[in-house]
C-alpha cells in the first residue's frame, strides 16, 4: 500500500483510500435470510467476498494515523468523498473526524491543489456526510431485503441459484422501461401518404413538400396526384426568417453524457469512467457536477492561453483572447459544490486512447464554444401553388457561424441553398411522389435517454445513475443498445408491482430523494428518513415472505426463459418478423443461426457460425449492413465481431483489399 | 386458466394482461385501415402481420385472431 511523504512547515505523510473502505451489512451474519433491518458500518473487507486489499489499505492508514497529529480529508468534494473521508477518520484514524480539516477543491491541478491546502476548511461538512450516510443506508435496506427476497424465492423453488436484485432507484427506473416496451410490443402501424413534388428551377431540381405532412386515406393522396400532376406552380408567397442559435451551456455530467451518446455512442457510464480518468490526470475538472455555470474564480484566460498552445484550438483560443470581455452563456443548473465541467488547459502528459481524446476534444471545444457569439441563420419557405394544392419549398444557410464555428465537428447543419426565387414566378412540376409510410412505434429507451429521464423525474443522483442502468444489464433484464426489456425484467417489474407497489413508485421514490436532499440543508433528520424506510420496507417484505412460493415460481420459469432469450441474436434481416436465434443441430450437434419463423414454416434463413470457442449475440448491428452480430471468443485471442451477412459491402471491401 | 396465446394467467376474455391490451390495440386499429384502404379484416389481420413495425405481441394477437377464424363482425357487436 503506497503511501507519499512530503515536507512543507512540518512532515506530511500523504495516503490514498480505494473508493469506499467501509460499508454497511447486517447485525446477523449469513446471505440467506430476511427481513433485515438492524446494520452498522463496517470495513468492506468483512461485508464483501474478494476485497483483501481493503484490509491492508485499513492497517496501514490505522498505523500512519497512530503518529500523526492533524489530520486533512482531501477525498473528493462531493457526497461520496465526503462519506469515504469521514469513515476513515471516523474508523480507520480512531475518532478524528471531529478534528480534521478539509480540502475543497474542483481540479487537480498543481495551483489550485496547493491553494486549497493553503487555504483549509476548518472542519468537514457533517450535514453533507449524514445526507450521504443516509442514502447508502436507505438504499442498502431497500436493496439488501428486496433482492434477498426474490433471489432466496427463486432458488427455493428451481434449487438454483441466480442473482436477482432490485433496489431504490432500480425498480422505478425498470418500471420506465417496461412501459415503454408494452407499449412497442403491442403496437399496430397505421398507414398514411407522404407527397412529394420535384420542381424545375434553373435548370436544377429542388424537392418541395406537401402542406400537409400525413395523408390518411389512399384514395385523398391519389386525387392530389391526379390533380398536380403535368401542373404548372406559380409562386405565392416566399417567407424569410432569421433566427439566432445560442451558444451551448457548459457540461454538467448529464448533458456530457448524453452528448457523448449521440456523437460517439458511448454509453454513461463509459463516458463518466473516461470524464474521471481525464480529471484524475487534472485535464478537466470536477465530472459529477449538476452545474451548468462557469464562475470567473477559474481565470477563463489562463485556461485559454494554455489551451492556444495546442496547434488545434491556437486559433480558436486566440479569437476568443482577442475578446475584450469573455462571459460564457450559462445554463440554469447549479451545484454548490462543483463548477460545470471544463478543460483545465493542462496538457496530457501520455498519449490518450482515442475514446479519452475525443471527449477531452469535446470538453475543450464546448469550454470555447460557451464564450463565443450566437450563429445567426435564415431560413426560406416558398409556397408554390399547384391546382389549388400547396407545395412549400425550404432553404436554410447560416449567415453568421458564430460559436458554430467552435463546436463545429460536433454541431449537424446542413445548409440548403435556393435559387433566386420570384412571387408570382412559374415553375415546372418535374415529377409527383407519393411515398407509402407507416405510423411508427414510440422510440426504446437507450443508456443515454433513460438516464435522462431519471434526471427529469429526480431518481438516483449524478453519481449513481450510470451504474443503475449498467446493472439492469448485468442482472439480465435489459439487452442491446436499443434497450428490449428481457422476460426476466418483465417478471421482476410484475412481482414487484404486484407484491410491492410502494418499492416501484417513481413518486415515492423522488420524495424520499427530496428528503435525503433535506437532511443536508437540516430540515430533515436522518432518523426519521431511516424509520419512515423501514415502515415502508415492513409489510412489503412481509407480503413476499408470504407468497414466496407463487413468486418462486414465476421467477424461476423467468429465469429458464431469459436463458432461452440470451440466444436471440436480434431481428432476422430477410422476413423482417421472425428472431435470429443460436441454435443447435440435432443432427451434428453443431451450431448455426436461424430464423424463429422456419418453426412456423414461414422462413428459412440461416447462416453458419463458428465451431470454435464462445458466440453470443453482439447487442449490436453491423455498420457495414446493419445486420445484428455476433462476438466470438476463442482462448487465446482477441474477442471479435462476426457479421454473418454473406453480402455484407464491409467484408467485400475488405476482401478487395 | 392459461392466456389463449401464451403460458400466463388469463382474465375473463382468455388473454393475459399482455396479450389483452396488444388485442384491443388490433382492434382499434382496423378503424383506421379501413378508412385508410378500404380492406377487409382479414387483409387488415394478414398486412400487420408482416409488417415489420407491428408489435411482437400484436402480431401474436394477429395470428391468433387469424388462425381461431374470429370475424370482425363478433368484435363489432
Amino acid at each position: 500500500m503506497p503511501y507519499y511523504l512530503a515536507e512543507r512547515d512540518k512532515k506530511i505523510v500523504v495516503v490514498s483510500a480505494l473508493g469506499h473502505l467501509y460499508t454497511i451489512a447486517g447485525e446477523r451474519k449469513g446471505r440467506n435470510y430476511y427481513p433485515v433491518f438492524n446494520f452498522r458500518w463496517v470495513p468492506r473487507y468483512i461485508a464483501e467476498r474478494g476485497a483483501t486489499q481493503i484490509r491492508t489499505c485499513i492497517e496501514t492508514i490505522s498505523k500512519l494515523a497512530s503518529e500523526a497529529d492533524l489530520f486533512i480529508d482531501a477525498c473528493d468534494y462531493d457526497i461520496e468523498g465526503s462519506v469515504i473521508g469521514y469513515c476513515v477518520l471516523k474508523y480507520a484514524c480512531g475518532n478524528k473526524e471531529t478534528i480534521s480539516k478539509r480540502m475543497k477543491y474542483s481540479t487537480l491541478t498543481k495551483e489550485e491543489l496547493e491553494k486549497s491546502y493553503a487555504e483549509l476548511l476548518p472542519h468537514l461538512d457533517f450535514e453533507l456526510i449524514k445526507a450521504g450516510g443516509t442514502r447508502h443506508e436507505v438504499d442498502w435496506l431497500y436493496g439488501v431485503n428486496l433482492s434477498r427476497a426474490l433471489t432466496i424465492a427463486a432458488r427455493k423453488w428451481s434449487g438454483k441459484y441466480t442473482t436477482l436484485s432490485t433496489g431504490r432507484v432500480q425498480g422505478p427506473a425498470l418500471k420506465f422501461l417496461v412501459a415503454r416496451e408494452k407499449d412497442i410490443r403491442s403496437f399496430v402501424p397505421t398507414p398514411y401518404w407522404e407527397i412529394k413534388a420535384e420542381f424545375k428551377i434553373n435548370g436544377s431540381v429542388f424537392e418541395a413538400e406537401y402542406e400537409k405532412n400525413k395523408i390518411e386515406t389512399k384514395s385523398e393522396s391519389d386525387a392530389i396526384l391526379n390533380m398536380c400532376e403535368e401542373e404548372k406552380g406559380q409562386v405565392e408567397k416566399i417567407v424569410v426568417r432569421r433566427f439566432q442559435q445560442k451558444p451551448p451551456v457548459p457540461f454538467d455530467l448529464g448533458t456530457l453524457q448524453s452528448e457523448a451518446y449521440g456523437l460517439f455512442g458511448y454509453t454513461p457510464k463509459r463516458t463518466s469512467n473516461i470524464a474521471q480518468r481525464l480529471y484524475l490526470e487534472a485535464l478537466i475538472s470536477y465530472p459529477r457536477t449538476s452545474s451548468q455555470k462557469l464562475p470567473p474564480e477559474i481565470n477563463y484566460e489562463a485556461i485559454l492561453k494554455k489551451l492556444s498552445k495546442v496547434h488545434k484550438y491556437k486559433k480558436l483560443a486566440k479569437e476568443l483572447l482577442a475578446k475584450t470581455k469573455l462571459k460564457p452563456r450559462e445554463g440554469t443548473k447549479k451545484d454548490s459544490a462543483h463548477p460545470a465541467i471544463y478543460s483545465t488547459g493542462e496538457l496530457p502528459e501520455r498519449e490518450l486512447h482515442d475514446s479519452e481524446k475525443r471527449v477531452f476534444d469535446l470538453i475543450a471545444r464546448r469550454f470555447m464554444a460557451v464564450f463565443s457569439e450566437e450563429a445567426i441563420k435564415q431560413s426560406m419557405k416558398v409556397h408554390i401553388k399547384v391546382n389549388d394544392h400547396l407545395f412549400y419549398l425550404r432553404g436554410r444557410q447560416t449567415l453568421k457561424e458564430g460559436w458554430l464555428h467552435f463546436y463545429e465537428p460536433y454541431v449537424r447543419s446542413e445548409e440548403v441553398f435556393l435559387p433566386p426565387i420570384k412571387e408570382g414566378q412559374t415553375i415546372k412540376v418535374k415529377k409527383l411522389i407519393s411515398e407509402d409510410k407507416f405510423t411508427k412505434p414510440p422510440p426504446r429507451y437507450n443508456p443515454s435517454s433513460l438516464l435522462k429521464k431519471m434526471e427529469e423525474t429526480g431518481i438516483g443522483t449524478k453519481a449513481t445513475r450510470a451504474n443503475i442502468i449498467q446493472t439492469l444489464y448485468d442482472r439480465k433484464y435489459v439487452r442491446e443498445e436499443r434497450m428490449v426489456v428481457t422476460n426476466l425484467g418483465f417478471e421482476v417489474l410484475e412481482v414487484l408491482e404486484k407484491h410491492c407497489p410502494p418499492v416501484v413508485s417513481i413518486e415515492l421514490t423522488s420524495e424520499l430523494e427530496e428528503r435525503m436532499d433535506k437532511i443536508q440543508a437540516k430540515r430533515e433528520k436522518r432518523e426519521n428518513v431511516l424509520m419512515d424506510t423501514v415502515e415502508i420496507l415492513k409489510p412489503v417484505v412481509q407480503e413476499l415472505k408470504e407468497k414466496e412460493k407463487i413468486i418462486g415460481e414465476q421467477l424461476s420459469n423467468a429465469i429458464k426463459r431469459a436463458k432461452l432469450e440470451e440466444r436471440i441474436v436480434g431481428t432476422c434481416p430477410v422476413c423482417a418478423t421472425g428472431k435470429l436465434i443460436i441454435l443447435y443441430s440435432r443432427k451434428t450437434g453443431k451450431r448455426f443461426i436461424g430464423c424463429t419463423n422456419y418453426f412456423k414454416g414461414k422462413c428459412e434463413t440461416s447462416f453458419p457460425l463458428p465451431q470454435k470457442g464462445s458466440v453470443r449475440p453482439h447487442g449490436r448491428n453491423c455498420r457495414g449492413c446493419g445486420w445484428p452480430t455476433v462476438q466470438v471468443r476463442i482462448k487465446g485471442k482477441h474477442p471479435w465481431t462476426l457479421c454473418f451477412n454473406p453480402d455484407c459491402p464491409s467484408k467485400k471491401e475488405r476482401r478487395k483489399k | 386458466m392459461k392466456c389463449v396465446i401464451c403460458d400466463r394467467m388469463a382474465g375473463e376474455e382468455g388473454y393475459c394482461e399482455l396479450h389483452a391490451k396488444a388485442c384491443k390495440s388490433v382492434n382499434e386499429k382496423y378503424h383506421e385501415w379501413k378508412k385508410a384502404l378500404e380492406i377487409s379484416w382479414k387483409e387488415y389481420l394478414s398486412k400487420i402481420i408482416k409488417n415489420p413495425l407491428t408489435g411482437e405481441w400484436a402480431r401474436e394477437a394477429a395470428e391468433y385472431l387469424v388462425k381461431s377464424g374470429e370475424t370482425r363482425s363478433v368484435k363489432q357487436g
